[in-house]
């Protein structure tokens, strides 16, 4: 006697769930929702974490991460001036810093000319350098966009160098005709102007930087510098940190405050990074909650389709048959609610790099950790539905429910 | 005549409770090759559970099923699977359509667990449609059927695979006395083209026309049950 046996074709068991999940659309596809939503965050938080940080770190390495800005602190009264001569001190005692520059407040007023009422400052500041203070551009990265900065002769005479907002906002888009502007009275040859600065704290970009000496004899000016810049080897930067303050301003030094305009960046960084982690968690919540919502459905079909299983019991399915229907089904509805989350996790990181104009960063690991989840939680979520399946008796399947 | 392609040999089954039910009792009953079997008997009389032997779909708490010569109440689930998928084709009172499938794909799945090829099953099911008179609907959905066309379908389905026996278990109960007389001339057709088959049914009427009727009442044949059924009975409803 010849042995009856069933067997069932690899891709029949696959189109077999391919054609239970198609011929149930709706269900399908909000079946697969939960998987999707999981895995579209998974991917979307981290690319748009790595494009922040991508942008982050070429925001700090274009800053320089060895760059210091030391102002008076926020003490009122002489206790909290710098010393005037605090940027020589630093400078002579201070064997690591390099390119210490000051810069001055000017109690003055700029303007396009003497036309435009005084009061009509546009938020232009007037700060003033020494002949001591004129690689104040190489601390904090700046460039010239065009003209020079001051030398050592333009600091004597009514000559002016403006930030990039100051250029606009007094209308110099270039030095034909040797612009010129008023400052509280005086005319001053326009002679430079600067390409904005990125650095988060700085008001240089809108000040217009005259010479001390033009500034002392003109209006009234401070004695103690406003702000002083400099640039110090990353690796001594905490050594050096803490005995500038002593330099600074010796009566007071608790006063002085000493930042690093890269820390704001780096501790975004830091938070970022956190935060998309903790978003992360909560994203394989809700794929973990996905996974819930397939094994319940799939257990609901199983209850309906008592009749369907019957019948394939009939056709010759042996339990194996119907158990693995019931997992490749599941399995299947939920590899396609990853790839749909991928794909839409995938857009959301280009948009989102397209909208911030950054380069767009695929994660590679989150989508395989994603796909490798909706894999793993569809073949689990249909283990249950499936061993009920396949225990279904067969002679009560066939028929209606009593 | 001819060998027996399916025989139980003092089957009893009964079901646990206390006391027991024992809805068959001792049945002995053979089917041989090219025969036509109506089993008969009022709701409750234990033809279900007959069928359910009959069909290797349940196992008798004693006696013998031999299905094509094997006895198969000792066998696996495997092997089992295998007799009903390969040895027998069933016919339900429900259809058991899937409704998402056309015709032919449907007809076709009666080969699906013989690992046969699709364009094979394919094949296979078209002709299975021809035969049942189902030609010009290939390609429709159960949805789009009528009830006999539907059975129509789900008795190709049973067709597929030269099975040794075809089980019919209330085919006509779902269908209206035209489509029943319709259904039950397909059978008589498909019978005289050489299918064994076993209709099992409540209706007296339609034993008339078939040439073994089996009547079973509270589990046991009833004595001449193989004789052209009493028509006095039917005549006085």
């Amino acid at each position: 006697m010849k042995k009856l046996r069933s067997r069932l074709r690899i891709v029949d068991v696959v189109s077999q769930a391919v054609r239970g999940l198609t011929s149930r659309k709706l269900r399908t596809a909000l079946t697969a929702l939960g998987i999707s939503i999981g895995i579209a965050s998974l991917i979307a938080i981290q690319g748009i974490t790595e494009a922040n940080q991508a942008d982050a770190k070429a925001e700090i390495d274009a800053l320089g991460s060895d760059f210091l800005f030391i102002t008076p602190g926020t003490g009122i009264g002489e206790e909290a001036e710098l010393l005037p001569y605090a940027p020589a001190m630093l400078d002579t005692h201070i064997d690591d810093l390099e390119h210490v520059a000051a810069i001055y407040t000017v109690d003055a007023r700029a303007r396009r000319n003497e036309l435009v009422p005084e009061v009509q400052t546009g938020g232009v500041t007037v700060s003033a350098v020494t002949a001591a203070d004129l690689d104040l551009l190489e601390p904090v990265n700046g460039s010239v966009a065009f003209g020079r900065f001051h030398d050592t002769t333009s600091v004597e005479v009514p000559s002016v160098v403006l930030g990039s907002l100051a250029a606009e906002r007094l209308g110099i888009r270039h030095l034909v005709g040797h612009p010129t502007i008023n400052i509280s009275g005086t005319n001053f040859a326009v002679i430079g102007v600067l390409n904005e600065f990125e650095i988060l704290n700085t008001d240089l970009n809108r000040t217009a930087i005259i010479g001390l000496g033009v500034a002392d004899t003109l209006f009234e000016t401070p004695d103690n510098p406003s702000a002083i810049y400099a640039q110090v080897p990353p690796e001594q930067l905490d050594d050096v940190r803490d005995i500038i303050p002593a330099q600074a301003n010796p009566a007071a030094p608790g006063e002085v405050a000493v930042s690093r305009p890269t820390e704001a960046l780096e501790i975004r960084e830091v938070i970022d990074e956190t935060f998309a982690r903790i978003l992360q968690a909560l994203a394989l919540i809700v794929l973990a909650v996905g996974g819930i919502g397939i094994a319940n459905i799939m257990v609901i079909s199983v209850i309906e389709r008592r009749g369907e299983i019957g019948l394939r019991r009939s056709l010759g399915a042996t339990r194996k048959h119907i158990a693995s229907q019931f997992i490749i089904e599941s399995t299947v509805l939920s590899l396609l609610g990853g790839l749909l989350g991928v794909a839409i996790g995938v857009s959301i990181v280009f948009g989102y790099a397209r909208y911030k104009d950054f380069e767009a960063i695929i994660p590679w690991f989150w989508l395989s950790v994603g796909l490798a989840a909706a894999f793993a939680l569809g073949a689990l979520a249909g283990l249950y539905p499936a061993w009920r399946a396949s225990r279904l008796d067969p002679a009560e399947a066939v028929r209606p429910a009593a | 005549m001819s060998s027996a392609v399916l025989e139980l040999r003092d089957v009893s089954k009964s079901y646990a409770g206390s006391p027991p039910i024992e809805v068959l009792k001792e049945i002995d009953l053979k089917i041989s090759e090219g025969e036509l079997v109506a089993i008969v008997g009022p709701s409750g009389s234990g033809k279900s559970t007959l069928l359910n032997m009959m069909g290797a779909l349940d196992r008798p708490t004693s006696g013998e099923v031999l299905i094509d010569g094997t006895v198969v109440n000792g066998l696996r689930d495997p092997s089992l699977s295998g007799v009903r998928g390969r040895r027998l084709g069933f016919v339900f009172q429900q259809f058991h359509l899937l409704p998402g499938l056309s015709a032919t794909e449907n007809v076709a799945t009666g080969l699906l667990y013989h690992g046969t090829r699709g364009r094979a099953r394919k094949a296979a099911a078209r002709e299975a449609l021809e035969r049942v008179g189902l030609g010009h609907r290939l390609d429709q959905k159960p949805g789009k059927l009528s009830g006999g066309e539907r059975q129509r379908v789900a008795i190709a389905r049973a067709l597929l695979g030269d099975p040794a026996i075809v089980l019919a278990d209330e085919p006509t109960g779902n269908l209206d006395s035209q489509t029943t007389a319709e259904i039950v001339e397909l059978f008589l057709e498909l019978n005289e083209q050489g299918s064994t088959i076993v209709m099992i049914t409540h209706d007296q009427d339609l034993t008339r026309s078939m040439p073994r009727v089996v009547e079973i009442l509270d589990g046991e044949i009833l004595d001449g049950a193989a004789a052209e059924p009493d028509t006095d009975e039917d005549d006085a409803l």
